[in-house]
């Protein structure tokens, strides 16, 4: 048999991966970046939301089973530059550095994620201006390494307000989806940030909290131990308060129906969920169909949501909508499965 | 803050004075206050949350449960009371507009359906009360003729441990600035003889042992007010302009 090939080694993808050599069959696992783990790494995510355990406990562990595993075939920093259709499968062109290597594969797991929208572009907010408005995906590298300060002055903030829905559901920037996570991750961080440092208060401005499922807990939690805010309304532009230290927040309170200018520390913006540009660079090589947000369509969503439509290629995770890490591991899973089956055939 | 043109103003009084269809009331210069909310104030909350009935304030989530099954919003009509609205104020640290509602608020009647339908566990009645302390404690509404009647009443009783009628009336109408016409007097004055509550003065009815009682009692109030100082300033409370 071929190898599989499975691109993207996030979550999803190494997931795929490892679940393709536990079935026996051999792997070629392609990352783009020098290193494995995908935005949760690249980003140093802190606490994994929902049930706030250490990222590398949950990527750690994923990493090791491919890792020296004698049936993944590695390749860091390496793109795919060509695919050709076979009777059965791809003739693929791999790319690291300069060097060019050709090698047949019996099937394909795509599993090229997200980026994280660019703040800049919802320009309202200052961010890429002002120091103190931070991604929240920043922020999670501050909490990891447990050094909450401001940007501009290296002090640490007394009251920090979370913007959701930056890039997300959102006509101006061309994103109407919801990121699914930016609710649960923004708390998240808020009850981190409480847990540690309780004397600084956390707000977050919302049109809904959509914390769905079992996460609802993390919400309720976030109240009820920790005292985060929840103020219902969407901050309409971030400005330096006079004398120039603090950011300011003009908004509407919608339950008070009032406009609001509150001063805050840092601002903290939860930036939603694009396809990544692997991903468009995935569905225009292999011929995958994009839906109108630019994620990769599953064949059926619903019944098969793995399955391009398209033999021999299978999905997972991220690169076909928004979605959390557990929900991307379970993917990997079944497209492992899905393309294990089609390549034995 | 600008001169804004009359017609747009809402003034909130109902008595107008106009002479010859002239309407002289005398508020065309009126100045508006900015509407915008510029700060929260987290010591609301804190102090609330650290009052044994007032803990479950953070579970609130604003569904409005409360409100809709609210016998004074919806039954009795008085659509300013709204219990949803007095929570958030509080969560969120609205000083100035929870203080609108210092009166309002106390007219909770304790029904208590709310506490029933809460889906989040938020024990309103109980909240709502804690508000009311709060607001209580930090300086309440301003001070009307009922106070003000109140605060006479409870005087005048520490006086003798039983009520002296003549002696409130006259010191009421001293605290308000004005008398009644002399006819209402007497005619007061005849009802009270009649029943016998016209003992003023050296006359005055006499509770036994009070002095030993009152001064305990003196002492129990005085101790209430030294308790709530506590725990608002334990709470890092405003602390601020006592009643």
């Amino acid at each position: 048999m071929n190898p599989i090939l499975v691109l993207g080694a996030g979550p999803a993808g190494l997931s795929a991966a490892a679940e393709i050599a536990e079935l026996g069959a051999p792997t070629i696992l392609v990352e783009r970046e020098a290193y494995l783990g995908g935005n949760p790494k690249r980003w140093h995510y802190s606490l994994l939301a929902p049930d706030l355990r250490p990222s590398d406990e949950i990527l750690g562990p994923l990493i090791a089973k491919v890792e020296g595993n004698p049936r993944v075939q590695l390749h860091r920093s390496t793109t795919v530059t060509k695919a050709e259709r076979l009777p059965k499968g791809f003739r693929i062109t791999l790319k690291t550095g300069d060097a060019l290597e050709t090698q047949e594969v019996s099937a394909v797991v795509l599993a090229t994620g997200f980026d994280h929208f660019d703040s800049r572009r919802k320009f309202e907010y200052g961010y890429g201006r002002y120091p103190d408005v931070l991604d929240f995906k920043e922020l999670e590298g501050m909490i990891h390494d447990d050094r909450v300060l401001r940007p501009s002055d290296g002090k640490p903030p007394r009251r920090i307000a979370w913007i959701l829905c930056v890039g997300s559901r959102d006509l101006q920037v061309g994103n109407p989806w919801c990121c699914r996570m930016g609710c649960a991750v923004s708390i998240k961080q808020a009850v981190e940030i409480r847990q540690k440092h309780p004397d600084i208060d956390a707000y977050v401005y919302y049109m809904d909290i959509r914390t769905y499922g079992l996460w609802e807990d993390l919400y309720w939690k976030s109240m009820q131990e920790y005292g985060v805010k929840f103020i219902r309304g969407r901050i309409g532009q971030v400005t330096l308060a006079e004398g120039g230290s603090q950011l300011l927040a003009t908004g509407e309170d919608t339950i008070l129906r009032r406009p609001t200018e509150v001063p805050f520390d840092m601002i903290v913006l939860a930036s939603g969920m694009e396809p990544g540009t692997g991903t468009q660079e995935a569905a225009a090589l292999f011929g995958v169909p994009v839906g109108p947000e630019g994620f990769l369509t599953p064949n059926l969503s619903d019944m098969n949501p793995v399955d391009s439509g398209l033999p021999g290629v299978f999905l997972a995770g991220a690169a076909t909508g928004p979605k959390a890490i557990p929900d991307s591991v379970t993917e990997g899973m079944g497209a492992a499965l899905r393309a294990y089956q089609y390549a034995r055939n | 803050m600008p001169i804004v043109e009359k017609s747009l103003v809402t003034v909130d009084r109902s008595e107008r004075l106009e002479i010859e269809g002239i309407d002289v009331s005398g508020d065309w210069n009126t100045f508006l206050r900015s509407r915008v909310q510029t700060d929260l104030d987290v010591r609301i909350v804190d102090w609330i949350r650290s009052q044994p009935q007032g803990d479950t304030i953070s579970r609130c989530w604003q569904c409005g449960t409360c409100t809709a099954g609210c016998c004074l919003h919806t039954d009795y009509g008085l659509s300013e009371f709204n219990p949803r609205y007095f929570i958030y104020l509080a969560q969120v640290g609205y000083e100035e507009e929870l203080r609108k509602y210092a009166t309002t608020i106390w007219r909770c009647v304790s029904c208590n359906k709310c506490v029933e339908r809460c889906p989040k566990g938020v024990k309103v009645e109980e909240v709502i009360h804690t508000i009311g302390s709060y607001l209580e404690f930090t300086g309440g509404a301003p001070e009307s003729p009922a106070d003000r009647f109140d605060r006479a009443y409870t005087e005048n009783l520490l006086r003798r441990g039983v009520l002296d009628e003549a002696s409130l009336f006259r010191t009421y109408e001293r605290m308000e600035g004005r008398t009644m016409p002399a006819g209402e007097m007497l005619k007061m004055g005849f009802q009270l003889f009649r029943s016998g509550r016209l003992r003023t003065g050296p006359l005055a009815h006499r509770t036994r042992g009070w002095r030993r009682f009152g001064n305990v009692l003196r002492e129990k109030l005085k101790e209430d007010e030294r308790c709530r100082r506590a725990s608002l300033s334990a709470a890092g409370g405003t602390g601020g302009h006592s009643p």
